[in-house]
């Protein structure tokens, strides 16, 4: 590690510049939160919009939705996606059409998405109609209903056709990396295909696999597309409850938005935190190991 | 590895490839379709509508998608630019407040585009930035740079700075020492990088209308009020241009990065 | 490489400069004085901005086919359409005012109901100013409800009539012939059709409307019209209506447990015959779908024998809007019979014009336009029209309907 005392700062000037912008930025809507908006003629601090969103009884049942919603979607999405990009390093498929193929979800926005999912998997979409050519199901009604359920399965579905192709992006240029120096090292030392790649590259894949999940952890814990178009009525997620409050023609419903807003940030801002630091950790360990 | 193993390998693979074409077809499909009832399983009907709508000629989204494009490519090389500065700060030193930055370049992807979309209007306002490319340009950085510091971080990090060392004692000047080692080693990421730069700065609808205000116009921002509005026809037909656009620069990035990276791989169509 | 990457940058900068540069404008300003000429003669060469909802095809190509050229051809304005929903207008304006900055970015805004209300309650926007426009005076009815009030709040100049918009209920009479005329029909309908019939979720503006539709068939306009707004009193108020909404649950799509998040859905569901009945605040919108192919033939609109929800929708211009006798200019324009007849033409939208203040000749025009097929006829529909309940009573139903109605 190089010690230079001004070398970092000049490299990091550019995203230190950034970063006061987005904190000013984010300094704002923290203080709307409090009820400060001087244009609408609030000026006084005050915890009442926080108070009042901790009183509403759907509170907890819409935080925990959210979180059962970005752990099942993360967590299913980061295991498949790092299994298929190990199917196409280790099949050799890495450059191939199909690894380019499996890139295109990350350029469509989760709108778009949606717009997949419900003319895929709605009672009157292309897989019901399906069924119903081939005499599995005698009308719409027979098809199960997917979408909109209180269990998420629709907007977790969305999730993983958009955040599978995320992690195989996220990590394969770093697998195929490792997998073709140091893993053939490994296999020329003896080691099976397999062996190479469960001890040798998917260890030195991981700061890059985790990031990945804790990208899509945080981004659908805080996102209201997906969860506003395929999810039920009730119970509504914290984000879309926000995105609601924003959308109130009566402006003085801002506060509430931001504060839920701020709660949202709070609980990803924490797991990011406690992620963060399990993840340093875990990474000096690795650095450490590779020096040998 | 067996036969048997390498069949299931391909078979996982190419399910997933049909996943993801499968929806992308019907989408194409939809662009042109009128009517499409159950229980059918092609169109009742086919509709020009959506074409006509994107290159009639009368909505101006074909000039929109140009400036579209040159504003999310100079993003994208913006943050590759940033973004290797800032990976080699967080790899190669130690400096004060080290962990704070590693973690607070991820914060814009956790904090809801809403809450610092407000705040940052009124900043840019007074400073002269609202309503110009300038100012969306900067919005657009701040998200996707996230990205590409993690992808470029984890990528120099792997590649260490043997190979600088090594040309640094040899006599290369600093200059030679980035044009023929630290680029083409990292290309691989900077493509990655710059890709998804360019995906999210494209994407960006929200914080586009709150900064831009509408005397910048972008691609999305005609695109996504017809898929709210639900016109399936003509919500296709832009995601298909959407789509199609974005490959072509792709490829187009990849083509031109590999001219001056013979052993090149990687990149967003590795 | 270097030459070449250095040649693209440059290339980029000059299409950027160049964006950058058509995207200013010049602000003029403005003297509450001028008349109108004077107004006119100012606009010339300038530039106006339009912000609405841009997720009507029809409606977007209508602008920018007619109006645009018209305005370009008359008086060397050019129009610029933007398309943004209201709440993002609000905020922009909003920071905007916070910021203090007196030449904003919007001159003309697609406005009506909460959002004016809100918009005007709290400064954004510029008035009154229809007194100034000769085809305002020339062509709006004084006495007209929906030119004084809109949602029940005085509109006081603030903004100029747009379009008339009135909920239609629609069916196929190929999949269904029964064709309910109140609720208690509706009811029987929906257990008829068990499964396939259901309305999308407050606060969507359509749903949100359906559900005040209900109340009035069943509790009555008067009633709600005059309340205060208080809660516990509207919930009192409409408890008949929330009872028979909890019971037609059992008999909706989803067994009423969940319900389309917007209109759109909706919309969709029934183009793909996964619903029965769609709901839409277009009354002529089925004409357009069935020419276009998106709906069969045999597709109608219909009412309720009571009548069903009208509103209109209003012109209106931001406190710091830039070019304010530009917008003035424009709103003018889109007042004239000749444009309200091509809108008439184009998207089947209600005129707002007064059709007895029309000459002969203009009323020719509208009398020539055919209204196409399964859309309701405009005397009809005029006839069992319902007006707004005051804006801020609309919200305080929406909550109560979230709470008493789901899943209940």
């Amino acid at each position: 590690m190089n010690k230079s005392r001004v070398a970092p700062y000049l490299l990091l000037l550019p995203v230190y510049l950034l970063s006061l912008l987005f904190i000013i930025g984010i300094g704002n809507g923290i203080l709307q939160s409090f009820g400060v908006i001087p244009s609408l003629g609030l000026n006084t601090p005050t915890l009442d919009y926080y108070v009042e969103i901790f009183k509403r009884k759907e509170l907890l049942s819409a935080i925990g939705l959210s979180f059962y919603v970005a752990l099942a979607s993360s967590l299913l999405a980061t295991v498949i996606g790092v299994l298929l990009c190990a199917a196409l390093v280790m099949g050799g498929l890495a450059k191939g059409k199909a690894g380019q193929v499996l890139k295109i979800p990350i350029m469509i926005p989760h709108t778009v998405v949606a717009l997949f999912i419900i003319s895929l998997f709605s009672q009157s979409g292309l897989l019901a109609r399906l069924f119903y050519a081939m005499g599995i199901i005698g009308s719409q009604e027979s098809f199960p209903s997917i979408l909109y359920t209180s269990n998420g399965i629709g907007i977790i579905l969305a999730y993983l056709w958009k955040e599978i192709p995320f992690v195989v992006f996220f990590v394969i240029s770093i697998m195929s990396n490792i997998s073709s120096t140091l893993g053939e090292a490994a296999e020329n030392l003896g080691a099976s295909k397999w062996r190479a790649f469960r001890s040798v590259t998917l260890p030195l894949c991981m700061p890059a696999i985790k990031n990945a999940f804790l990208i899509i952890f945080v981004y659908s814990l805080g996102a209201y597309e997906l969860p506003y178009l395929l999810g039920a009525t009730v119970p509504k997620m914290l984000p879309i409850q926000a995105f609601i409050e924003y959308t109130h023609p009566d402006l003085l419903h801002r506060p509430y938005a931001m504060a839920m807003n701020g709660i949202v940030f709070f609980i990803s801002f924490l797991v990011a935190l406690l992620y963060y630091r399990f993840l340093q950790h875990d990474k000096n360990h690795k650095i450490g190991r590779t020096n040998l | 590895m067996n036969r048997g193993k390498k069949i299931v390998l391909k078979m996982f693979v190419y399910f997933s490839v049909l996943s993801v074409l499968i929806p992308i077809m019907v989408i194409a499909i939809w662009s042109v379709s009128g009517r499409w009832a159950w229980p059918q399983l092609f169109p009742d009907s086919f509709s020009l509508r959506g074409i006509n709508e994107l290159f009639g000629g009368y909505s101006g989204a074909v000039q929109v998608l140009g400036s579209s494009i040159a504003i999310s490519l100079i993003v994208a090389l913006l943050a590759v630019i940033i973004g290797v500065m800032t990976a080699r700060a967080l790899v190669f030193y130690d400096f004060r407040g080290k962990s704070l930055v590693s973690f607070g370049v991820i914060l814009p992807i956790i904090i809801p585009s809403t809450v610092f979309a407000m705040g940052i209007h009124v900043l840019f306002i007074k400073m002269g930035l609202s309503d110009t490319v300038l100012g969306v340009i900067i919005v657009h950085l701040i998200c996707s740079l996230p990205y590409a510091i993690k992808i470029i971080t984890d990528m120099t990090a792997v590649i260490g700075k043997k190979l600088e060392e090594q040309a640094s004692v040899l006599g290369a000047t600093p200059g030679q020492i980035l044009k023929d080692i630290t680029i083409p080693c990292l290309l691989p990421g900077l493509i990655s990088s710059a890709s998804l730069a360019y995906i999210i700065s494209f994407g960006q609808y929200f914080i586009t209308l709150i900064i831009g205000g509408g005397s910048v116009k972008t691609f999305s921002m005609l695109m996504v009020p017809y898929l709210q509005s639900g016109d399936r026809t003509v919500a296709s037909a832009y995601s298909m241009v959407f789509i199609c656009s974005t490959l072509i620069i792709f490829i187009v990035l990849e083509k031109t990065a590999n001219k001056f990276n013979k052993n090149g791989n990687g990149g967003f169509f590795a | 490489m270097h030459y070449k990457t250095r040649k693209m940058i440059l290339i980029l900068f000059l299409i950027i400069s160049l964006i950058a540069l058509t995207g200013c404008q010049k602000s003029i300003d403005f003297d509450e004085k001028a008349d109108f000429n004077t107004m006119v003669e100012e606009a010339e060469g300038t530039l106006v901005t339009f912000y609405g909802w841009g997720g009507d095809d029809q409606q977007n190509k209508w602008i920018d086919t007619v109006v645009t050229p018209t305005v370009k051809e008359k008086y060397d304005i050019t129009l610029k359409r933007v398309p943004i929903d209201i709440d993002q207008v609000l905020s922009k304006l909003s920071g905007e005012k916070q910021a203090n900055k007196t030449k904003g970015s919007i001159d003309i805004i697609w406005i009506n109901g909460e959002n004016f209300y809100s918009a005007k309650e709290n400064g954004f926007l510029h008035g009154p100013f229809t007194h100034k426009l000769p085809n305002y005076e020339k062509y709006m009815n004084p006495n007209d409800e929906e030119v004084t009030k809109d949602f029940g709040f005085p509109i006081e100049g603030y903004e100029a009539p747009f379009s008339k918009a009135q909920l239609v209920l629609i069916k196929d009479a190929a999949t269904t012939p029964e064709t309910p005329k109140n609720t208690a029909e509706l009811l029987a309908y929906a257990k008829k059709y068990k499964g396939k019939v259901t309305y999308p979720a407050p606060p969507d503006f359509t749903g949100s409307a359906f559900v005040r539709n209900i109340i009035y068939d069943i509790v009555g306009f008067e009633e709600l019209n005059t309340i205060k707004a208080d809660k516990a009193k509207i919930k009192q108020t409409i408890m008949p209506a929330i009872e028979y909404m909890r019971e037609l649950n059992q008999y909706l799509w989803n067994e009423g447990k969940t319900f389309p998040a917007t209109v759109a859905q909706l919309d969709n569901m029934f183009a793909d015959g996964e619903v029965v009945m769609n709901i839409s605040y277009a009354p002529y919108s089925v004409a357009n779908f069935i020419a276009n192919g998106t709906y069969r033939e045999t597709v109608q609109a219909f009412q309720f024998d009571k009548g069903t929800i009208g509103n209109t929708n209003y012109l209106a211009i931001a406190q710091n809007a830039p070019n304010k006798q530009g917008a003035l200019v424009v709103i003018n324009e889109i007042l004239s019979a000749e444009m309200q007849a091509s809108k008439l033409r184009h998207l089947k939208a209600l005129p707002v014009v007064d059709y007895n203040k029309l000459s002969l000749a203009e009323k020719q025009l509208f009398d020539e336009v055919e209204m196409g097929e399964g859309c309701i006829s405009q005397d009809e529909l005029l006839s069992k029209r319902i007006p707004e309940i005051p804006a801020n009573l609309v919200p305080i139903i929406e909550e109560i309907w979230q709470e008493e109605v789901v899943k209940k």
